[in-house]
């Protein structure tokens, strides 16, 4: 098989092909290698490549799949891990100067299960500093750039690993999402990804932005894939004091369950509000879409809905500051200028703003949970405008008026961070400039076999997710 | 500035005091502005969350897990 055909493949259609000796682990690692070395200088998708332990570990697979060890849909697929995820022997950075030479002894629980699944770890990906950021500007290891237009951004936190989706240089990843780091950069990069609900997935040895809002998850080209990743490394973990008993459904099982009498809710005054055109435009299509397919969409008011920007400012500034407190009396040169101004930000809130805004969580959270009684899943745009130039801090979504960006790209994926809820976000459609549009499905807690479900029925309809990038 | 969000030069250096945090007066100038932008926004979340309505409402500690799964 050519190398462009290689690179194409999903991990759906990869994994029979190895199943059955037809396709290599050796020489899809060796494809996904050179690729990685191709795009790489360009991208800035990976802050470490573990080409040697990919290589030996390939060959390992091999020899089991020939023996007859064959251990699953994920025995023998490249994928990467966003570099706050800890992995035994090979640096972990989490895009920091701080952390440039920490070296974990032991793996994060997500890493070890992928592993134990036969996932092949080709690399580490680039990161916003910290994950305290959406736009992968990192100051250390270089500017994160998107494959669809390399002068554009690729989102962050998780820049790095949607990046690498997109652009053939792995088959999936992880990326870790506190407000949005997993969606945002799903979203711009023309990927799937998903926020699991708080205590689905195992954030043991991950290292933390925010405790009471993080998570770690899959991203990659089709929701299918994404089930894959996700069946991997969800379930209890008795290593993370917040991981949930929660029995995982059978996501695989509801995908080809269509979207026949599913209710989806639009926020009033908010889903589709205060969005660039393109963006508004994809996200109706792709609602007119399952309309089509036999869902029904309906709107539901949630009176507190506005207030979330703040709230998850409030948090995502007071906690990192918390965690960050000695180093940045210790080592405050060696942060970049934007997350230092951060976490000297938040050591100024006064408890009473933190506490309000941990308040205002149990109000949206009851207010979505009411709202779960009228429809199945919400939808929002996963952001309100496409990739913004490189380095841009402002971004202008309409009227011409410029907003930070910061708080501009909290604007939708913030809600269920703070919700505690689970989110997808999948491509539905370009702008005018050739850039990605993606759109985010909330849904109740612990029910992602939902969102699945959803995002596989407007696959099964769609292409979007069938375009790659000109690289 | 807004007025409900005094963040001033001296205002700063007070919060740098109180989190013991020595920040030269260059860096904490610099944070004067962006700081009043978050905390005029916190106060009005603040305000919303301290009208007499929503008095029960707890904050969350740690999300509920069986009860909902």
């Amino acid at each position: 098989m050519a190398q462009a055909d290689l690179l194409n493949l999903t991990i759906a259609q990869a994994a029979p092909r190895l199943e059955r000796r037809e396709l290599s682990p050796v020489e899809l690692t060796e494809a996904v290698l050179q690729r990685i070395g191709a795009v790489n200088a360009t991208l800035n998708a990976y802050i470490t490549v573990c080409a040697p332990q990919a290589r030996e570990v390939a060959q390992a697979t091999e020899r089991m799949i020939r023996a007859g060890y064959y251990l699953g849909p994920l025995h023998g697929i490249p994928i990467a891990l966003k570099d706050n995820i800890y992995t035994r022997g090979i640096r972990t950075t989490a895009g920091a100067k701080i952390l440039a030479d920490f070296v974990p002894d032991e793996d994060a629980t997500v890493a070890a299960r992928l592993k134990r699944a036969g996932a092949i770890v080709v690399g580490k990906t680039n990161m916003h500093e910290f994950a305290w950021g959406g736009t992968t500007d990192n100051p250390h290891y270089g500017t994160c750039r998107n494959p669809w237009n390399p002068e554009r951004f690729p989102a962050g936190s998780s820049g790095g690993s949607g990046a690498a989706v997109a652009a053939r240089a792995c088959l999936g990843a992880l990326g870790t999402d506190t407000g949005g780091s997993i969606r945002l950069p799903s979203s711009v990069n023309g990927i799937v990804g998903i926020r699991p609900t708080i205590g689905r997935v195992s954030n043991h040895n991950v290292v933390p932005l925010a405790w009471t809002m993080d998570t770690v998850s899959p991203m990659t080209r089709t929701v299918e894939d994404c089930v894959t990743m996700f069946e991997v490394i969800a379930g209890y973990d008795p290593l993370d004091p917040q991981s949930a008993e929660v029995p995982l459904a059978d996501c695989r099982a509801g995908l080809g369950r269509g979207v026949r009498g599913l209710r989806i809710g639009l926020i009033r005054d908010y889903s589709l509000t205060h969005l660039q055109k393109a963006v508004g435009d994809a996200v109706r299509g792709a609602l007119k879409t399952l309309e089509g397919l036999g869902a029904g969409v309906e709107e539901v008011p949630m009176p507190s809905i506005h207030g979330n920007i703040s709230a998850q400012l409030t948090i995502e500034s007071c906690e990192p500051s918390a965690y960050h407190q000695e180093w940045l009396r210790t080592r405050p040169g060696d942060y970049g200028e934007d997350v230092r101004a951060l976490l000297e930000m938040g050591e100024m809130y006064l408890a009473t703003h933190y506490i309000q805004a941990q308040r205002y969580r149990s109000l949206l959270r009851r207010e979505f949970l009411e709202g779960f009684r009228q429809v199945d899943v919400f939808v929002t745009p996963t952001l309100p405008f496409t990739a913004t130039p490189c380095g841009a801090t402002e971004v202008v979504i309409e009227n011409n008026q410029t907003e930070d960006m910061l708080s501009a790209i909290m604007q939708f994926t913030g809600v269920p961070s703070l919700a505690g809820l689970p989110a997808l976000s999948l491509p539905v459609g370009f702008d005018p400039d050739g850039l990605p549009v993606g759109m985010q499905v909330i849904g109740r807690p612990f029910d992602e076999a939902t969102l699945f479900r959803l995002g596989h029925a407007y696959q099964a309809a769609t292409n979007w997710h069938t375009k790659s990038p000109r690289l | 500035m807004k007025k409900d969000a005094p963040v001033t030069k001296e205002t700063v250096e007070r919060l740098c005091v109180l989190a013991d945090l020595p920040l030269p007066p260059a860096r904490r100038d610099k944070l004067v502005a962006p700081l009043s932008g978050l905390i005029a926004a916190a106060n009005e979340l603040n305000r919303k969350m301290a009208e007499g309505a929503r008095r029960g409402v707890l904050p969350v500690t740690r999300f509920p897990e069986r009860e909902e799964g």
